[in-house]
């Protein structure tokens, strides 16, 4: 048993904010992330030729995964940080729920496209597959998969509105919040905590990229009712991937508020904003939108400055994370004796993985490799790193910590083998994928060579366990929630 | 009285542009048309609008700009009829009815009615600029196109204009901040 959680009282640990609508989003959240993985798991069975999989139900598989995960990451991720921002600011609850009524809408939508309309068009609808189905679903299916995507987008509006609006009337204004105070050695008596740092660059960024993806969002809308409107494909694909991107890189940049406010606790030590700390953070505003067209590598008819810009960028966006915050975690965990109990392991295991991740997305962000790489399973390989053994992990951290009870204790049997087993699972089923890039086996196919199969069921094995160690995290957290007070 | 001078002169100039409206989609549709609601605007300016109104009030306003959105509208402007329509209509239904309800709405509100015009003004240029056929009969595909690319400088310089008090704090200079204003008594 450890007392560093007693010893260690900020000013604002008292507050829960909103934890009933957090706990449900939380609950909804996990329960998806399950139900996408066994989807995930499915395909990948498919693939290894273990079950018989219609390519038609495949891709639409591949589509609701796709979205959905990228769609719960970032609830999830939301939710997180709506919560640490309310330590520090006054959020009105009726917006959060307006947020997660309009998240649910959408996802209705989305749903109904993907399993009743027959639309499979990928989580990306790259311009113009959503209107050439080759006969596989109708345009109304393709307008209700973007249509669920707006609703979702109106609601994150809604949900950085009231957090930017928040973040201006107690700071005066973002930049402030950003700690441009501290960046240039200003005297400031209220200087933004982490959270709120990572709050504001995440507004910003984020909104532009929901402005943007909704104006891509209707001109496609447009198409689809009215096919001799066509989109510029490369303005189109450019403006996507903007939107793509900075989207699941937000909800990585809204879950580690997790770790900021949380491995205090265990650490003794508070995560305080410095200058090298609010620099990084400013760096992370600019690269997250810079470095987009390490996406776009292979479209030869882009600008090369453009190109260039995204593997420098790549190389570069490493930097503040790898510095700040997973250099600043392993400080803060060394010599501290904390008490390693479920939600401590997950958001150290999140760090790391989410540091190690960046290291095949650089690799993929090299011009010269991304030629051969980019459609093979590498590029999974890479996201599924930064998302099983980051953003996820973060996130079923957070909601760990979320029923953990005031006294912090050692993990007990089934915690440590829940986590043993999400571990093993997501290293291995990611490495499997890495591998099979590096073997040139390409990513986004229904039916395999046989030469492939030993790739695809060695990573449906780690597949299984990643699932049945989410299955306890998520029960888990249901089961005890409603048990912790405030 | 001086914002009443203020929003004559701005209709006087949107009458004054009536040939030039004839002649370039961008000067109809971004000079005088914005003039016209301006001039709606100044003329409400001192006005106290109630509560209650301001609902009401923003529907009758969106209400008309979805109107003078459509290109089939703009088309219309230039006949004697929606000419009249138009100079009535813009001050009347759409300046005054928004500046009346403005102060009344609510933060989120007016940045959501903010960040859709800015998504719009996109969409808006991406139709304009992509359209395979004169989508305005009284002009050519040519100015069609400027009207496209304004949409999206436009949209650029709405965004900057609404993002730097934001990001920078409210300048000292202007007297009020985001919320509302004491002469309508919000």
């Amino acid at each position: 048993m450890s007392t560093v959680s007693e010893n260690y009282v900020p000013g604002h640990a008292a507050a829960a904010p909103q934890a009933g609508a957090v706990k449900l989003t939380m609950v909804l959240s996990g329960a998806v992330f399950a139900l996408m993985m066994a989807f995930g798991l499915l395909m990948r069975a498919a693939q290894g030729q273990w079950i018989d999989l219609d390519p038609a139900l495949f891709y639409q598989l591949l589509t609701a995964h796709g979205a959905g995960m990228v769609g719960t990451a970032a609830l999830s991720g939301a939710a997180i940080m709506w919560y640490f921002c309310g330590r520090h600011l006054v959020l009105s609850g009726g917006i959060f729920w307006a947020f997660l009524g309009l998240f649910l809408l959408g996802v209705v939508l989305i749903l109904g496209a993907i399993f009743i309309g027959g639309y499979g068009g990928a989580w990306t609808f790259l311009f113009p597959l959503p209107a050439l189905s080759g006969g596989a679903w109708e345009a109304g299916a393709a307008a209700a998969f973007m249509l669920g995507y707006t609703a979702i987008g109106v609601g994150f509006l809604l949900y950085y509105l009231e957090l930017g609006r928040r973040i201006h009337a107690r700071y005066g204004s973002l930049v402030r919040a950003l700690g441009w105070n501290l960046i240039l050695g200003r005297e400031d008596n209220d200087p933004p905590p982490p959270a709120i740092v990572a709050a504001a660059a995440v507004t910003i960024f984020n909104s532009i990229g929901i402005i943007l993806g909704a104006a891509v969002l209707v001109a496609s809308l447009v198409h689809l009712l009215v096919p001799g409107f066509e989109v510029d494909a490369l303005l189109a694909k450019n403006l996507i991937y903007f939107f793509g991107h900075v989207f699941i890189n937000a909800s990585i940049y809204m879950a580690v508020t997790a770790v900021y406010e949380i491995l205090p606790e265990y650490t003794g030590k508070p995560w305080k904003s410095n200058r090298l700390f609010a620099i990084a953070w400013n760096a992370v505003l600019i690269f997250v939108m810079a470095v987009y067209w390490h996406h776009l590598l292979q479209d030869v008819v882009m600008p090369p400055w453009m190109l260039v810009v995204g593997q420098l960028v790549s190389y570069f966006s490493g930097i503040p994370l790898i510095a700040v915050t997973a250099f600043s975690t392993f400080l803060y965990v060394r010599g501290s004796r904390m008490t390693w109990d479920l939600a401590s392991s997950l958001l150290v295991l999140s760090v790391a993985g989410w540091s190690v991740g960046s290291v095949p997305a650089s690799i993929d962000g090299m011009i010269s490799v991304n030629k051969v790489m980019h459609n093979t399973m590498w590029v999974p390989g890479h996201f599924h790193t930064y998302l099983l053994l980051g953003e996820v992990a973060m996130a079923f951290g957070f909601m760990a910590w979320l029923v953990r009870g005031k006294t912090i204790s050692q993990m007990d049997g089934l915690d440590r083998a829940a986590f043993v087993t999400y571990l093993a699972g997501a290293v291995g089923f990611v490495t499997v994928f890495l591998f099979s890039g590096a073997a040139s086996i390409p990513r986004r196919w229904a039916v395999h060579y046989e030469e492939w199969l030993s790739h695809d069921r060695i990573g449906t094995l780690f597949g299984g366990l990643v699932v049945l160690g989410t299955l306890v995290f998520v029960l888990r957290f249901a089961a005890r929630l409603g048990r912790r007070e405030g | 009285m001086r914002m009443i001078c203020l929003a004559l002169l701005a209709f006087a100039e949107a009458i004054a542009l009536r040939q030039a409206a004839e002649a370039s989609p961008v000067q109809h549709v971004l000079v005088q048309m914005p003039l016209l609601v301006l001039a709606g605007v100044l003329i409400s300016w001192d006005i106290r609008g109630r509560r209650v109104w301001a609902v009401p009030l923003l529907l009758t306003a969106l209400t008309a700009f979805l109107f003078w959105m459509l290109p089939r509208s703009v088309d219309w402007a230039l006949t004697p009829a929606g000419e009249t329509a138009k100079y009535l209509s813009l001050p009347l239904l759409l300046g005054v009815p928004l500046r009346l309800s403005w102060p009344w709405l609510a933060p989120v509100l007016r940045g959501f009615l903010k960040a859709n015009a800015l998504s719009m003004l996109g969409v808006l240029g991406f139709l304009y600029t992509h359209a395979p056929l004169r989508i305005c009969n009284s002009y050519l595909v040519s100015a069609q196109q400027d009207l496209g690319f304004a949409f999206l400088h436009l949209a650029v310089v709405l965004a900057c204009i609404w993002a730097v008090p934001v990001l920078f704090g409210h300048p000292r200079w202007l007297p009020s901040g985001s919320a509302g204003c004491s002469k309508c008594g919000a």
